[in-house]
């Protein structure tokens, strides 16, 4: 169905990406109910929480401070997690981390996983890569799980499958579970995958999960979901992987009385998500006996070392920026090119990739601030944005010719041109002239030729007004004298 | 594993080289975690009354059964939530009370049950650490009385037995209730549900699909 591609390194840009979707009528439809409808949910349990300001300022706070002292935390995680019975591993980047994993199934002879939704091992490109080592990996998240029958990518971190409605689920269950008589009802498909799964929770003995929150005072990890296949696969299984970003450690229990406050609502909507788990390395008689953390950096520690950036860092994955994007909501998650889509993923994947790829996300910002306003740990999207299209334009403009770009020539020229009020009046007389050949009777530019195509390909453009602002206060003033 | 040793010192080399100029010496990091805001509300205001009346709605508004009793009827409430389930197999944790395994049913005592067993089982009967009413979140800590986190999932059905004086109004209550950590905790706000299709919410993915809650009121607690 699909032909989104979500790896940085080869996606388009984020201009040429956007246009299938924004003529995918249904995509679109897809995406504005699911965002809308999370939004209101959102709305209405913030609204209810009289100290939810001073929950977000704690939340930030303590994110911020992690960040700050993360070597100290993680250290202090690594020592109770394997005093505890866990093993601690440490990956620099995706090729290491995959391999550390392949290699713990290998030495449980596993011929299959089964995997609790986790980013962090999109980001790391973990199934492929698994795949062809001849392991098959057992997604077990409802929309994951859609995702993966139908040969999909997801397209939000929550609900990754937001974009594909049901009668589209009926069509990739029925097909690839074999059941013609399914219907769309939403209840009957969920079924027909809470069937699908159970004996694989039962069978398969190896886990692969990520994490929500590691704590640094108890070496203990915590997972957030709602559906109970997190829980089945740190259960069931003897063997569980945990493959978890360097920054999602949390100094002590008692910080889950912020987090898990925030996260839900910000999420999903929720008061609390159905379930959380937490556990402590190996319980003797209860769950897996064989428990392994992979932290990851993979780039991570470059954007700690950039004091503007590393508020990056404190996000805790509840996307509800991205609900809130006006952006996003046009566009959905696969034209980002990346598992992590909307405003935190542009800000976060062209850091994950050193700006040498996803350069172009940057500037699929408004600018708005909705995202600021609604994040639980307060990242300033917006000023992050901003400094990193800093750096991309920086970085073009030292590539060679770029000086005779066409771009750079109309960015001077306009700097002459505002810097002068009687220059600019002239221009902007012969551009309202130059336009109106191009302005449609109701008043929008479809199409421009030439530099101005970059504009109207993905979106309208108002035509200029008949007077402008100081000839109609000219006009006002001579009025009322 | 040199290879790994020497990984893990270049990434913590390189968060120590990223942080040097805003990170706390360690004398001092104890103090600057002390220091951060928390001005957000810690207990809540409610009586004792209002507050198990806001458990019962949330729990309710989660399509999960609340049922109120005295301790001296607390067998017979278990007796007949277990009647009105139609089901007859039941597994309960090795340390439940021994007057909570009412007559005329099957249990299966969980001293170690294989998966495979559980799974056959048709409900599960707990108690619980605590539960919260804010969010109408019932917290386990798997502990004698509570089992072994399987079997509060694998059985379609669960029943709950909770006392009042568990009950707490926020969740940094209950933080505060539990200061030292437990090594193992379940947050169950509701029966297993989902979304991901249009955002409909569906309930019973995974997890029991039936939660059924019994709150022991204890006439000696405050009014």
């Amino acid at each position: 169905m699909s032909t989104a591609i979500l790896d940085p390194k080869i996606a388009p840009p984020f201009r040429e990406a956007v246009l299938p979707v924004l003529r995918n009528p249904m995509l679109r439809k897809n995406v504005a109910h699911a965002t809308q409808v999370i939004q209101n949910k959102r709305a209405k349990l913030v609204a209810e929480k009289t100290d939810w300001q001073e929950l977000r300022s704690a939340a930030s706070a303590i994110r911020m401070h992690v960040l700050e002292n993360l070597g100290a935390y993680l250290e202090q995680f690594e020592e109770r997690c394997t005093a505890a019975g866990g093993v601690v591993h440490w990956a620099a980047d995706a090729d290491e981390a995959r391999a550390i994993i392949l290699n713990l199934l290998r030495q449980e002879n596993a011929t299959e996983a089964i995997k609790i939704k986790t980013m962090t091992s999109a980001e790391i490109q973990l199934n492929p890569y698994l795949e062809a080592a001849g392991i098959t990996v057992h997604e077990t998240d409802l929309a994951e799980i859609i995702l993966q029958l139908g040969k999909e990518e997801p397209s939000h971190i929550v609900v990754p499958a937001l974009h594909i409605n049901r009668s589209q689920v009926r069509e990739i269950f029925s097909r690839t579970m074999g059941l013609k008589d399914l219907s769309d009802d939403p209840k009957e498909l969920t079924g027909a995958a809470r069937h699908y799964l159970r004996e694989k929770f039962l069978r398969v003995p190896t886990a692969i999960s990520g994490a929500n929150f590691l704590i640094a005072e108890t070496g203990s990890v915590a997972v957030v979901e709602s559906e109970g296949n997190g829980r089945m696969c740190l259960t069931l299984p003897e063997t569980i992987v945990t493959v978890v970003g360097i920054e999602k450690v949390l100094p002590r229990f008692q910080d889950l009385e912020v987090m898990l406050q925030v996260l839900a609502r910000s999420a999903t909507g929720e008061r609390m998500n159905p379930y959380t788990s937490l556990w402590t390395g190996v319980t003797p008689g209860d769950g897996p006996q064989r428990f392994h953390v992979v932290l990851l950096d993979n780039e991570r520690t470059s954007i700690l070392a950039r004091p503007k950036e590393r508020q990056t860092l404190k996000c805790i994955r509840c996307a509800a920026c991205m609900n809130h994007c006006p952006v996003y909501r046009q566009t959905g998650g696969h034209a980002y090119g990346s598992c992590y889509p909307g405003p935190i993923g542009a800000i976060l994947t062209p850091q994950l990739m050193r700006m040498h790829h996803a350069e172009s996300l940057p500037f699929a910002s408004s600018l708005c601030g909705a995202c600021v306003e609604v994040c639980p740990v307060k990242i300033d999207i917006p000023a992050v944005l901003l400094d990193l299209r800093a750096d991309a334009v920086n970085i073009e403009r030292k590539q060679a010719k770029r000086a005779f770009d066409l771009m750079y020539i109309g960015l001077r020229v306009a700097n002459t041109v505002f810097a002068r009020p009687w220059i600019f009046h002239t221009a902007q007389w012969f551009g309202r002239i130059g336009l109106s050949a191009f302005t449609g009777k109701d008043g929008w530019i479809k199409w421009l030729p030439g530099l101005g195509s970059r504009w109207t390909e993905n979106r309208d453009l108002r035509g200029l007004p008949k007077q402008t602002f100081h000839e109609w206060w000219a006009a006002r003033a001579k009025e009322t004298r | 594993m040199n290879a790994s040793v020497e990984t893990r010192a270049r990434i913590l080399g390189r968060i120590r080289s990223a942080t040097e100029r805003v990170a706390k010496a360690p004398t001092q990091l104890a103090d600057a975690y002390a220091a951060l805001p928390r001005t957000y509300v810690r207990r809540g205001q409610k009586s004792n009354e209002s507050k198990l009346e806001l458990l019962i709605e949330r729990l309710r508004e989660y399509d999960a059964e609340v049922v109120e009793c005295l301790e001296a009827g607390l067998a017979s409430s278990i007796a007949a939530q277990l009647a009105a389930s139609g089901k007859l197999v039941f597994v309960a944790p090795a340390g439940l009370p021994k007057e909570w395994l009412v007559s005329g049913f099957d249990w299966k005592i969980d001293h170690g049950l294989p998966a495979a067993e559980i799974e056959l089982v048709e409900g599960v009967v707990t108690g619980a650490s605590c539960a919260i009413a804010d969010s109408g979140t019932i917290v386990l800590h798997h502990s004698e009385s509570e089992g072994r986190r399987v079997i509060t999932l694998l059985p379609d059905w669960h029943l709950c037995i909770l006392r009042a004086s568990q009950v707490v109004e926020t969740l940094p209550e209950y933080f505060d209730r539990f200061s030292k950590p437990p090594a193992l905790v379940t947050w169950v706000s509701g029966p297993s549900a989902t979304a991901d299709i249009e955002m409909t919410r569906i309930k019973g993915v995974h997890g029991p699909r039936f939660l059924h809650v019994i709150l022991v009121r204890d006439e000696t607690q405050d009014a």
